[in-house]
């Protein structure tokens, strides 16, 4: 019995590749797993090589997995297209159409011999029983249900109601052609079986959704009213859902000319008393820079959503990066500050864009949100959410007496203004991208601007002691430390496990507020690391550069960075942490030893 | 969404939109005269400072919110458009005004134009053209005459000019009109009547720059030049009449109403407030925004 | 409607009192923008002329208030603001960065000159023989404000400034 089963799938387009994943965790959510699945695609509109990687537990799935323990594969040119994306081992059961001609003991598997490999006839048994080769999908789910004992009922159902608008006789062709694929496992049984374990009970009922939909669903939740953007992947699913939704609520969608106007009408919306939002990838944010300067200045509330895709410039717009820290926190000229909060994994995007609009309005500012694709694009079973624990703030709008005689950016405590908009009367104020006073006068004066930098930096320090904004995991005063932020930590908290399990004293922390860098946090927390990682997708390890531009890490933390597209497998980052952790050990013996 | 108490409009006084803010304009800037038109035209149509929204981009014309009461925004350049028509969709009871020069217009926020056209956001766009820059000190502008010398263009410019008023009106704009400060009444008329027009209402200025302008282009010379298009004849319903008037942009300085839409249609924000109002029975309340995502059947 | 007619055929002696005192009220309000502009710009000689006659605009404009308030309480004004542009008040368009006091005044001269034009050429369209009466007034006072003004100009050191352009600073670039 496995509690954990990472199945991948490739094939082409017009296999349905994509279906099957989708319906395979619709399915193991409804039967109460816990489930993750990626997807990943050429370059075509259609057609061209499709996978993807569906990772079903009992328990909490916090990364999509490591190497696969089911591989399909329905064409060997598509399969082998995704290389690192899905990973054969010598436990992986292999299961291929036998259309492709290739016998079990000479697959194209470069220096890897999988645990079985059975050459399954999909494309026959889809046309003998569904009258078409494009029900393989169907076949491959039937296949599955038997030889693993996945949620049987709940695929059939998925599929009967996933079909239902193409009518009764696609329903029984796709249901004959599921039977097949369960005879054929009935009658080639798995040398080794390979069951899945039911899910504790009683089971809880699960939502299944994606990064980017959880994150527009979070920002109705959260009051948010007006959205101005322009698309672009992997962002676009924000407006489209937004785009349905808001209405009802007294929003609005602009689908702008730009990504320009798309922040611009943004902007114009906050001014004008709405909660706003925008979202892109990295291109659009550096088209957005200048407005989300704008807004600095200005001291208005936005939230930019940037969901992060391969860079730079046009770079890998279907493939996950985490290279936008620098940009997120420094593309403004001059002294702009905001908020770069990160979410690390779907279920988690929902809090922390709640987290995001209410600290724009909380301190007037720009707060830019750090998806990337991985989250966005990925399906995710998550526990429900009980949203009345979650506090959505408004902004501090000047009550009666703060209007006689009403001064904008009058210095306060906090370094937060009352904040008035067209409509208040007495309210009536000049905002600006040029420096201003406290009145909002434009100004040229050093001492002035001075002021008005402490004011607008100054006002953003409480944020370094959200203890809420930052999770810590594993044992206290560990000397192995790793640090992870985005869609790395999910991996990160996996291989704290792995590597808890080899006997290491490991700790990890999340930040999910990643600038400006809350120095005290990291130094409490290295306080006893002597060796450690920080995990990131990008060349640079940009967190990693800009924690040291704010503190001094311990000599023992280094960087393990990689250029996106190149996912982190636990093992892997457990390996290193070992490595790390001996690195330490021969240090301290070096250190007992009597010099000769 | 708008919360915006509309009191009934009453008579105001024009001063009652002037700020304390002195212009930094050189004495002699045609924009003295568009902001006297602007501040007349306001009080006539009778919306309280407190429920305008005033916004441009950058330039020495895009200084004009801080020099009236009105709530201000004066962001970058050539962004003015979108902000303003954010603005407008998130709170349709205010009066929005936009405003800049040829440069911000024409040229960097010339791909907004189209799009503001044709998306027929109720707000009224006024240019300052003086067909150069001058906040910058004098550079080339793209309503530039052909073969002008700047500090940009010493040997003379090799480009032809846009053409304002042709453009908004082919992009499809209901109401686009042309003023200069050398006749104020006309000035100020168009401009109230573009404040009222529900929709773009677009009043293109020629407002000359006394520090970097020719002489020719100047007020006495607007004066001796000028023709109004009423006189003229010309019926502000004739649109394709206007677009051939306007094809003279760069050799007459035509004065009044272009084209004004006899039967405009509904504006973008009448169009989202209706959306709103017939999407609304179908919220789910926020609190259980996520229900949609159940996998027990409970969506 | 931003500028409503006058209809000087219909105007009654309160209406004329009222259009005078705008009239001043306007000039008056103009020369202290352009005073206010010559400050910005450092003109000291054209501003401190400029207030002068924006001092006397007012002094006149209260005569005729006083006139009216006397003659017909407060009863309430038909004649607005709306209906005159730059009557006696200065076009924005006269005013320059580093002009002289010389041409400042000169501005006024004008002003003025088409004052007494205005009510000169009024007298043909108005009916009320009161109106005519006070309009033949308020021309005279006109001149005798152009008098005023050549006296001024009379004060001014001799010789025309020549030149004075040439050496000020280039402009700046914002």
């Amino acid at each position: 019995m496995r509690g954990d089963l990472v199945f991948g799938m490739a094939g082409s387009g017009g296999d349905g590749i994509v279906s099957a994943g989708e319906s395979l965790i619709a399915a193991a959510a409804a039967e109460g797993y816990h489930a993750v699945m990626t997807k990943s695609f050429g370059s075509q509109i259609r057609g061209g090589e499709s996978s993807c990687r569906v990772r079903v537990s009992t328990k909490e799935v916090l990364n999509p997995g490591g190497a696969l323990d089911v591989a399909v594969a329905l064409n060997w040119d598509d399969f082998l297209k995704f290389g690192a994306e899905l990973p054969v081992s010598g436990a992986t059961v292999v299961l291929y159409d036998a259309k492709t001609g290739v016998p079990p003991d000479k697959l194209p598997l470069v220096g890897v011999t999988p645990k079985e490999a059975l050459a399954v006839p999909f494309a026959d048994l889809a046309r003998e029983h569904a009258g078409t080769e494009r029900a393989k999908s169907s076949v491959i789910l039937g296949l599955i249900a038997a030889y693993f004992e996945v949620a049987r009922e709940a695929l059939l159902q998925g599929m009967r109601r996933k079909l239902a608008k193409k009518g009764e006789a696609v329903v029984e062709s796709a249901e004959r052609a599921f039977a097949a694929g369960e005879g054929w496992a009935a009658a080639h049984p798995l040398r080794e079986p390979m069951p899945l374990a039911q899910p504790a009970a009683p089971v809880p009922a699960k939502l299944l959704t994606d990064g980017n939909e959880i994150c527009a669903a979070a920002a109705i939740f959260a009051g948010c009213r007006f959205f101005g953007g322009y698309p672009i992947t992997p962002s676009t699913e924000i407006m489209q859902f937004l785009s349905r939704e808001i209405w009802k609520y007294g929003g609005a969608v602009l689908q702008a000319e730009d990504e320009i106007a798309g922040i611009g009408a943004a902007v114009g919306a906050s001014f004008a008393g709405t909660k706003a939002m925008t979202a892109t990838s990295g291109p659009g944010m550096s088209l957005k820079s200048e407005i989300m300067g704008l807004a600095t200045i200005a001291e208005l509330p936005l939230v930019v959503v940037n969901v992060q895709r391969g860079g730079p410039s046009t770079g890998m717009p279907t493939k996950p990066e985490q290279a936008d820290l620098f940009q997120a926190a420094f593309s403004a000229h001059g002294d702009a500050v905001r908020p770069v909060l990160a979410p690390t994994s779907v279920a988690d995007t929902f809090w922390t864009t709640v987290q995001a609009f209410n600290i724009a309005e909380r301190y007037q500012t720009p707060v830019v949100l750090l998806s990337d694709q991985e989250i966005a694009q990925r399906k995710e079973t998550i526990e429900p959410i009980d949203t009345s624990t979650l506090a959505v703030e408004e902004r501090r709008r000047p009550g009666e007496s703060e209007v006689q005689d009403y001064v904008r950016f009058r210095t306060t405590a906090s370094g937060v203004s009352p904040l008035s908009e067209p409509g208040m009367p007495g309210g009536n104020y000049l905002a600006s991208g040029i420096e201003h006073n406290e009145r909002g006068a434009p100004t040229a004066s050093g001492a002035v601007h001075a002021r008005m930098n402490e004011k607008r930096i100054g006002k953003l320090e409480p944020l370094k002691r959200r203890r809420d904004l930052f999770r810590v995991f594993g044992s206290d005063g560990a000397p192995l430390g790793l640090v992870s932020w985005g869609s790395s930590a999910g991996v990160c908290r996996e291989a704290l496990t792995i590597a808890q399990g080899m006997g290491l004293r490991a700790k990890l922390l999340v930040p999910y507020l990643v600038y400006p860098v809350a120095e005290e946090m990291y130094r409490e927390f290295f306080a006893s690391v002597r060796a450690g990682l920080v995990v990131e997708q990008s060349h640079q390890g940009q967190l990693y550069r800009v924690l040291r531009m704010f503190l001094d890490l311990p000599k023992g933390v280094r960087s393990f960075a990689k250029s996106g597209a190149n996912p982190f497998l636990p093992a892997e980052v457990a390996e290193h942490l070992h490595t790390a952790a001996l690195a330490l050990q021969r240090e301290a013996e070096d250190a007992r030893e009597p010099q000769e | 969404m708008s919360t915006t108490a509309t009191q009934p409009t009453r008579a105001m006084e024009p001063k009652e939109f002037k700020s304390d803010l002195k212009p930094i304009w050189c004495p002699g800037c045609g924009d003295f005269g568009v902001l006297q038109a602007l501040y007349r035209a306001l009080a006539s149509v009778g919306r309280p400072p407190h429920e305008i929204a005033f916004v441009s981009g950058i330039g020495c014309s895009s200084r004009i919110p801080g020099y009236t009461t009105a709530y201000g925004f004066n962001s970058v350049h050539g962004r003015a458009l979108p902000i303003a028509q954010g603005i407008k969709i998130a709170n349709p009871d205010l009066l929005v005004v936009v405003a800049g020069g040829d440069g911000d217009g024409f040229s960097i926020g010339g791909g907004h134009l189209p799009h503001a056209v044709r998306r027929n956001v109720d707000l009224t766009y006024l240019v300052m053209d003086n067909q150069i820059y001058g906040l910058t000190k004098g550079q080339l502008s793209p309503t530039s005459p052909r073969g002008l010398h700047t500090i940009t263009s010493g040997y003379g410019s090799m480009e032809d000019p846009v053409n304002p008023l042709l453009y908004v009106l082919a992009y499809g704009a209901g109401f686009v009109a042309q003023g200069t400060p050398a006749e104020m009444p006309g000035l100020t008329a168009v401009i109230e009547e573009a404040l009222r027009f529900p929709g773009f209402a677009f009043v293109n200025v020629q407002s000359p720059c006394v520090t970097f302008g020719e002489e020719e282009q100047q007020l006495r010379a607007h004066k001796t030049h000028m023709k109004s298009l009423a006189a003229l004849g010309h019926d502000p319903a004739d649109r394709l009449r206007a677009m051939a008037l306007a094809s003279d942009y760069g050799r007459e300085l035509y004065t009044g109403v272009f084209y004004r839409n006899p039967e405009p249609g509904p504006t973008y924000d009448a169009l989202v407030r209706r959306r709103q109002a017939d999407l609304s029975p179908g919220a789910v309340p926020r609190e259980r925004v996520l229900d949609r995502f159940r996998q027990d059947g409970g969506r | 409607m931003a500028t409503p007619k006058l209809d000087l055929s219909r105007l009654s002696l309160k209406d004329a009192l009222d259009l005078a005192t705008l009239i001043e009220e306007e000039a008056h309000e103009r020369y202290l923008e352009l005073a206010d502009q010559m400050d910005k710009h450092r003109t000291p000689g054209a501003a401190q002329f400029f207030r002068f006659m924006a001092e006397n605009e007012a002094k006149h404009g209260a005569a005729l208030s006083a006139q009216r308030r006397a003659r017909f309480g407060d009863a309430p004004r038909d004649v607005t603001r709306a209906m005159l542009f730059d009557v006696e008040a200065p076009e924005y368009d006269a005013a320059r960065a580093f002009m002289t006091a010389r041409e400042a005044l000169g501005v006024a001269l004008r002003c003025e000159e088409k004052a007494y034009a205005f009510f000169a050429e009024a007298l043909a369209y108005v009916n009320d023989p009161q109106v005519k009466t006070l309009f033949d007034e308020l021309g005279a006072e006109e001149v005798s404000h152009q008098d005023m003004v050549r006296r001024e100009l009379a004060h001014l050191p001799p010789g025309e400034e020549r030149n004075g352009e040439a050496f000020v600073d280039d402009p700046n670039p914002q």
